[in-house]
């Protein structure tokens, strides 16, 4: 059996259009989960760290950077890069690495640094995580790729245009309550449908910003978490998943296999299943993927999601509250943070600190995040700790 | 029968090139497991479905029909110049399986309902697999 694993502290800058560089950033979040969790750097053992453009702003092998401006360059770090799900997927190797033993804490950061390099060139760097011989290499943009599986999901289940907008307007009404969300503007079906076409029928609001961003967890082993007399949140699920990396290879393209298996996973380790869960922070990047996460989470069955929404099923006051950080389209979506930033507003909401966002009386919650679109995926799950 | 120096160099190159200078003649090219008959792209190295490593090459027409896509307006680098174009996946005929490319010249839905036809047109430098209606 696994040890037990907990968050013990968590932090986080806005996101959005940043001016420091990302070394700044990197360091503003991590000292924040570090305050948060009530240690120094010097109780940190290991330093895992998600980042997938630091090139731009020239620095990768970031791990030995952090730490040593941290003042503890003796601690040993490394890099997970896995495209938008790079959070994630760095979470579940540190989280494996508590719980098999080899250390009993953490410092888990996710950072990106991308605005500076303008939407044209943020567009081409993004579709170099495609499988960029089939899909960026032929002109596909990462709205183009999610655009074509709209186009799918649309036609096989009937869902229309405001459907999808519907996904936006709620996200867009919990980021307004989450000040370090990236767009805090409350819009309606209207606006989305009536906004720039980018790769259709995907329009500019159906879309997640470009952000920059850091997110920092303190993750480690129950005694040490016990020991801080602070509060915690426990890892109590764990799953990965993957899938054919090109959109070409999906025998179905309406679901994704890695979210599914992911999914799986982690809740047969939880022993629970989907109705189970209080809330979740799914991958929202576009609307329509917020649509097919729920149904692959197990939420709502297979093309049920759009009338669940339309229902209100998924508002904050909902059966099933989905992303009321405000999710990737409004908070934002600074890849290499994004699935920290999930566990960031996780621990927030089961440790009491969510404010006017809170859902009410929630204990167990779910992150989900993918890479690419849905080539990798994890999936976790985490209950209050009394 | 002595092969061309186009064909011999084909024979010759790795599997993404092969599939490139297959475009450039209309083809799609396929493998076929020589152990389960499996087909699916040239550019896989294993059989999907018994791991096998050795296959015959097998030249398809390439054409198919549209499974989805998309109408690029917000285009990547490279494509600026492209006009109008969509990002097309199509089934392959006589194939369970899709190959995607770039179709130029598409501006609205009604340019192309899901179903409709395509061919392969040519490998483009910039714009890779480049495909025309049918």
């Amino acid at each position: 059996m696994p040890n037990k694993v907990c968050v013990l502290g968590a932090g986080s800058t806005k996101y959005g259009k940043l001016n420091e560089g990302i070394i700044e950033i990197a360091l503003k979040a991590s000292i924040d989960a570090i305050d948060s969790a009530g240690i120094t750097p010097k109780d940190i053992q290991a330093g895992y760290i998600s980042n997938v453009f630091g090139v731009t702003d020239r620095q990768v092998h970031m791990a030995p950077v952090i730490m040593s401006n941290l003042g503890v360059p003796e601690v040993p770090g490394l890099t997970i890069e896995s495209a938008c799900g790079s959070g994630s997927i760095m979470f579940r190797e540190a989280y494996a690495n508590v719980a098999a033993g080899f250390y009993d804490c953490i410092l888990g950061l996710g950072v990106e640094k991308i605005t500076h390099t303008g939407t044209i060139q943020s567009t081409t760097l993004f579709s170099y995580c495609s499988d960029f011989f089939y899909e960026g290499g032929n002109g596909a943009s990462f709205p183009g790729l999610f655009a074509s599986i709209a186009r799918s999901y649309m036609a096989k289940y009937k869902a229309s245009e405001e459907d999808l907008a519907r996904v936006a307007v709620k996200n867009h009404e919990n980021g307004i309550l989450n000040p370090k969300a990236h767009v805090r503007k409350k819009i309606t079906i209207d606006d989305v449908l009536k906004s720039p076409v980018v790769a259709s029928p995907l329009k500019l609001y159906d879309c997640c910003p470009f952000s920059d961003g850091a997110s920092a967890i303190i993750l480690c082993s129950e005694d040490f978490a016990k020991k801080s007399g602070r509060p915690f949140i426990e890892v109590i699920g764990s799953g990965r998943g993957a899938s054919p990396a090109a959109v070409q290879g999906r025998d179905d393209i309406t679901t994704i296999p890695s979210t599914v298996a992911a999914a799986n996973q982690a809740y047969k380790m939880a022993g629970i299943t989907a109705k189970d869960i209080d809330f979740a922070e799914v991958h929202d990047c576009f609307t329509i993927a917020e649509l097919i996460d729920i149904e692959d989470l197990g939420f709502f069955k297979k093309g049920a999601g759009a009338n669940a929404v339309r229902e209100g099923a998924t508002s904050r006051d909902g059966e099933i509250p989905i992303n009321p950080s405000g999710g990737l389209k409004s908070k934002g979506h600074p890849i290499g943070a994004t699935g920290i930033g999930q566990v960031v507003e996780v621990f927030e909401q089961l440790t009491g600190k969510a404010e006017q966002r809170t859902v009410r009386d929630a204990e167990v919650a779910l992150t989900h995040n993918f890479g690419a679109t849905g080539a990798s995926a994890a999936v976790h799950i985490f209950k209050r700790v009394q | 029968m002595e092969l061309s120096k186009t064909r011999q160099q084909e024979q010759d190159s790795n599997p993404r090139e092969k599939f490139i200078m297959a475009a450039r003649r209309h083809k799609i090219l396929s493998n076929k497991c020589s152990r389960c008959g499996h087909l699916m792209l040239v550019t896989v190295y294993y059989c999907e479905k018994c791991f096998n490593h050795k296959f015959a090459i097998n030249e398809l027409e390439g054409t198919g029909k549209v499974v989805t896509y998309t109408i690029q307006a917000v285009a990547p680098e490279g494509f600026e110049d492209a006009g109008s174009y969509a990002w097309v996946v199509f089934r392959v005929d006589g194939t369970d399986f899709n190959a995607s490319g770039f179709l130029p010249g598409v501006t609205s839905a009604s340019d192309l309902p899901l179903g409709s036809r395509v061919r392969v047109l040519d490998y483009h430098p910039k714009h890779g697999l480049t495909l025309q209606k049918v």
